[in-house]
């Protein structure tokens, strides 16, 4: 049997892989990223110069989409099955912050950058429900 | 021009002729045979399991089927689903893509559920690295002969639509 199963036995591996996640998990990432686009639509509306209002579009959109990777990250990659049961509505907070991002990518108004950020900040809580900011990230050495 | 002359296109045809052998002798050597690691195709295909690969095939085969390919940018082989052929049209987020003549868009099959499951983060397919050109391709995935319970012809399974990023 060892001999018919190393005869046949194949000699070169395909991969069926997937990202391999650090697990570091944090959606202050997400929400600093969201605050880049409060702050640029904040300065937007205190400045009327087309080649600014151009480079802070673009710079808005890069930011908006930033967030917006984070937050998928954290959703496939942090969250398990078993969260659910502690955040029953996790799936519909990202659901909807995620479709916030792209709201807020073709907005200028800053309700919407400030709708987002209390998305993320909701979705930061049920991080901390499921033990995340305990698991996830690295201690910082006490003073 | 009598019947013994070439013709305006024989040395074409010749070229032709000698490229598509030279390529199926190339492709002939194979693998015939290889062992899948991780776990972006599951449930259909699993790691450790043990295909076998027609390396004759010169072109993308049919939407649905799973294929051996040279990964972009990268020196390994990939395992993936046809999802979508040449001229095929892919939906993306904000907007579409229509593939070239020798292009596909190759994803995994496993589902958010299973690889939150298996604890791994996104598969690495069509969707982070674009259309795969024809020249990457290395056969396609017809059976598996391991291990013995799961024996089996490798099922052809079409998308409704192919799925962008």
């Amino acid at each position: 049997m060892f001999r018919f199963r190393t005869f046949f036995a194949p000699s070169t591996t395909v991969h069926a892989h997937c990202d391999l996640p650090c697990g570091v998990y944090d959606p202050e990432q997400a929400r600093i990223e969201a605050e880049s686009v409060y702050k640029i639509i904040e300065k937007m509306g205190a400045n009327s110069d087309p080649t600014f209002t151009a480079r802070a579009i673009g710079i808005k959109e890069e930011r908006a989409e930033l967030a917006k990777h984070h937050l998928d990250v954290l959703w496939h990659d942090y969250f398990k099955p078993e969260h659910l049961a502690i955040v029953p509505n996790l799936h519909e907070l990202f659901w909807n912050a995620t479709k916030q991002v792209s709201k807020v990518k073709a907005s200028i108004d800053l309700a919407d950058a400030k709708k987002l950020l209390d998305m993320i900040d909701e979705i930061d809580a049920a991080w901390k429900a499921t033990g995340g900011d305990t698991k996830t990230r690295v201690q910082r050495a006490t003073a | 021009m009598s019947d013994s002359e070439p013709g305006p296109t024989a040395g074409l045809r010749r070229v032709r002729s000698t490229t598509r052998s030279t390529a199926l002798v190339k492709r002939a050597r194979g693998p015939w045979r290889v062992v899948v690691s991780e776990t972006s195709m599951t449930p259909t295909i699993q790691p450790d399991d043990w295909l076998l690969i027609d390396p004759t095939v010169a072109r993308w085969p049919r939407r649905g089927t799973i294929v051996v390919f040279r990964e972009p940018a990268a020196d390994r082989l990939a395992i993936k689903r046809v999802a979508a052929g040449p001229g095929d049209r892919v939906e993306l987020d904000e907007g579409h893509l229509i593939l070239g003549p020798d292009e596909a868009w190759l994803l995994s099959d496993a589902s958010d559920a299973v690889l939150l499951a298996a604890g791994t983060g996104q598969p690495v397919d069509s969707r982070r690295y674009g259309p795969v050109p024809v020249d990457a391709l290395i056969g396609r995935a017809w059976f598996r002969y391991g291990p013995l319970g799961r024996i089996g012809r490798l099922e052809t399974v079409r998308r409704e639509r192919p799925l962008g990023p």
